[in-house]
């Protein structure tokens, strides 16, 4: 196998050869102030203009030399599609959802022109952008969000938990419901667009929610998920999830995108045969506080535990430096 | 105890809303002190809550559940109590910083710390230095309480202090900060006066920082 970054990237995904690195990655935003002015694009553009969107997406593999190209940076573009207010934020911030239109639990209907809404539209465009720049050279990754992201969005997150906690059950289920039919139409599309994994980012938190929430409430969904889309799907949920990686694995994904509090040792010893393993640099105290030094140790504790890609925990605070984000890069270029 | 007492306590634990405001009512008109229902009911209840919360027997969910039971029991027994009994410990003004419009843990830490007797006032979300500052000149209060969830809004955390400081009113006012992605660590490098991992511990931490 040419140890090519595509080739890297989709052999570690489905377990395969090893090339002569380990590949790196970003299945959510690398984007920071110092990526941003050396590629002269800014948010909240790259949000909303498919070149900007793209070309930002490129600056993490040509610049900073990640092996995949991501280019949402917000969680937003399906909550917006399906009418919430979504506030786009500025260089210094991310967008936000502003009111949540389902507070209440009435129906959600995804609309007929969901695909071609704008928020939705830019992302598919600037796959196919991507695809026409760095197909079969860069991995090209897609994100979308599930049923439960999207639940936090149309109730709001306390709304929604409290439901959780009060065990209003038939407003859960019906609400994940009527969302699924959303991330599908969303995932498919990435695909067809051009992305060769998409990303499925569902914040069932650990420490925010339980194991027996996931089991109950999500897992069930997460499997029709996984049947109904068929490209390969990288699940990523924020938090300690030590307590629940085997459902994880239980519920078809064929990777996992998960956070510095899941120590890598015990993921490859609990999943490490059953799904792809990327992460898990802290991003809080190593990567934005830390220094390159810091970054690397983590990156080379990551690829000695047996992770399979390598990158960044979660989105990045917008202010890391860049020499931090190298650093991970310098760490899978010495090699296994 | 009471066993009305033990029921109060039983009630926020298991999350027993619809019961609460009755469990109360009836704790008074055995002439349980309105400061003992507080104190020996509702609060310890939460103290086990916490400890509950912890050990990850319980998630956020049921932690929701369990506060809004303790204050719908507070707002039953709160208007009873003696006037000194009534003054506040310290006035404490919490908030979500700009970029963040998480706020879960924030509502959770006050309305414990409205359990353990301090007056709060809640800014919300996405909370400009600006406002922030506007509201401290205002108010006057004895410690501030910043929150954010995302790594991503972290760096404002750290600007709203160096603000304050700028302002000169970082002497004036304590500064606790906490949140998913805040550490101690974290505290001490954008020069805060502590950090706590969750509600409990901010209660404890409010306490210190003013010494009551």
């Amino acid at each position: 196998m040419k140890s090519t970054p595509y080739n890297l990237i989709m052999s570690a995904l489905y377990k395969g050869k090893k090339g002569d690195r380990p590949p790196v990655g970003n299945p959510t935003s690398i984007v920071c102030h110092g990526l941003m002015d050396a590629c002269g694009i800014s948010f909240p553009e790259a949000h909303l203009n498919s070149q900007a969107m793209a070309d930002l997406a490129l600056a993490g593999h040509e610049i900073l030399g990640f092996d995949t190209v991501m280019p949402e940076y917000s969680v937003d573009q399906e909550a917006a599609a399906l009418g919430c207010e979504v506030d786009w934020g500025d260089r210094n911030t991310m967008p936000d959802t502003k009111y949540f239109p389902h507070e209440d639990f009435s129906d959600v209907e995804v609309p007929e022109d969901f695909l071609e809404r704008p928020s939705i539209r830019v992302v598919l465009d600037a796959l196919s952008i991507l695809r026409r720049h760095v197909g079969g050279q860069a991995a090209i990754i897609g994100k979308v969000m599930g049923p439960w992201t999207l639940s936090y969005h149309m109730a709001g997150t306390q709304n929604f938990l409290l439901q959780i906690g009060m065990e209003e059950k038939d407003n859960i289920r019906k609400m994940l419901r009527q969302l699924m039919p959303a991330t599908i139409a969303s995932a498919r599309a990435q695909f067809q667009a051009g992305a060769d994994i998409v990303i499925l980012a569902d914040h069932a938190t650990g420490n925010l929610v339980g194991p027996y929430h996931y089991e109950e409430y999500l897992l069930p969904v997460h499997k029709e998920l996984t049947a109904a889309i068929e490209g390969p799907l990288i699940l990523h949920v924020c938090g300690n999830c030590t307590d629940r990686l085997e459902m994880f694995a239980d519920a078809g994904f064929d990777g996992y995108h998960f956070e510095w509090q899941v120590d890598a040792k015990v993921a490859v010893e609990k999943v490490g045969h059953r799904l792809c393993l990327v992460g898990n640099v802290n991003n809080a105290e190593v990567l934005y506080q830390g220094t390159p030094e810091d970054v690397y140790k983590q990156a080379r504790y990551a690829i000695d535990a047996g992770v399979d890609i390598i990158g960044p925990e979660c989105a990045i605070p917008l202010s890391t430096p860049m020499e931090n984000l190298k650093a991970i890069v310098s760490a899978v270029h010495e090699g296994y | 105890m009471s066993d009305t007492l033990q029921q109060i306590k039983d009630a926020v634990i298991t999350r027993q809303r619809a019961e609460i405001e009755g469990l109360v009512t009836r704790a008074i008109e055995e002439g349980v002190e309105p400061k003992s229902i507080i104190d020996h009911g509702l609060i310890s209840a939460m103290d086990v809550i916490g400890q509950q919360f912890s050990d990850s027997e319980i998630f956020v969910p049921e932690m929701l559940v369990s506060a809004l039971t303790m204050k719908l029991g507070l707002d039953t027994v709160k208007p009873l109590l003696k006037s000194e009994e009534n003054e506040p410990k310290g006035t404490i003004i919490v908030g979500t910083v700009k970029g963040d419009i998480h706020d879960i843990g924030k509502n959770i830490v006050k309305m414990m710390l409205e359990g353990a007797g301090f007056k709060v006032v809640d800014l919300g979300v996405d909370l400009t230095v600006e406002k922030l500052i506007e509201q401290i000149e205002a108010i006057g209060p004895d410690i501030l309480g910043l929150s954010a969830l995302l790594t991503t809004s972290m760096p404002e955390m750290k600007r709203t202090v160096q603000e304050l400081r700028e302002k000169g009113l970082r002497k004036k006012v304590k500064v606790m900060v906490g949140g998913a992605p805040v550490s101690n660590s974290f505290s001490e490098e954008i020069g805060a006066d502590g950090y706590g991992a969750d509600a409990a511990e901010a209660v404890v931490l409010a306490r210190q920082l003013i010494g009551v």
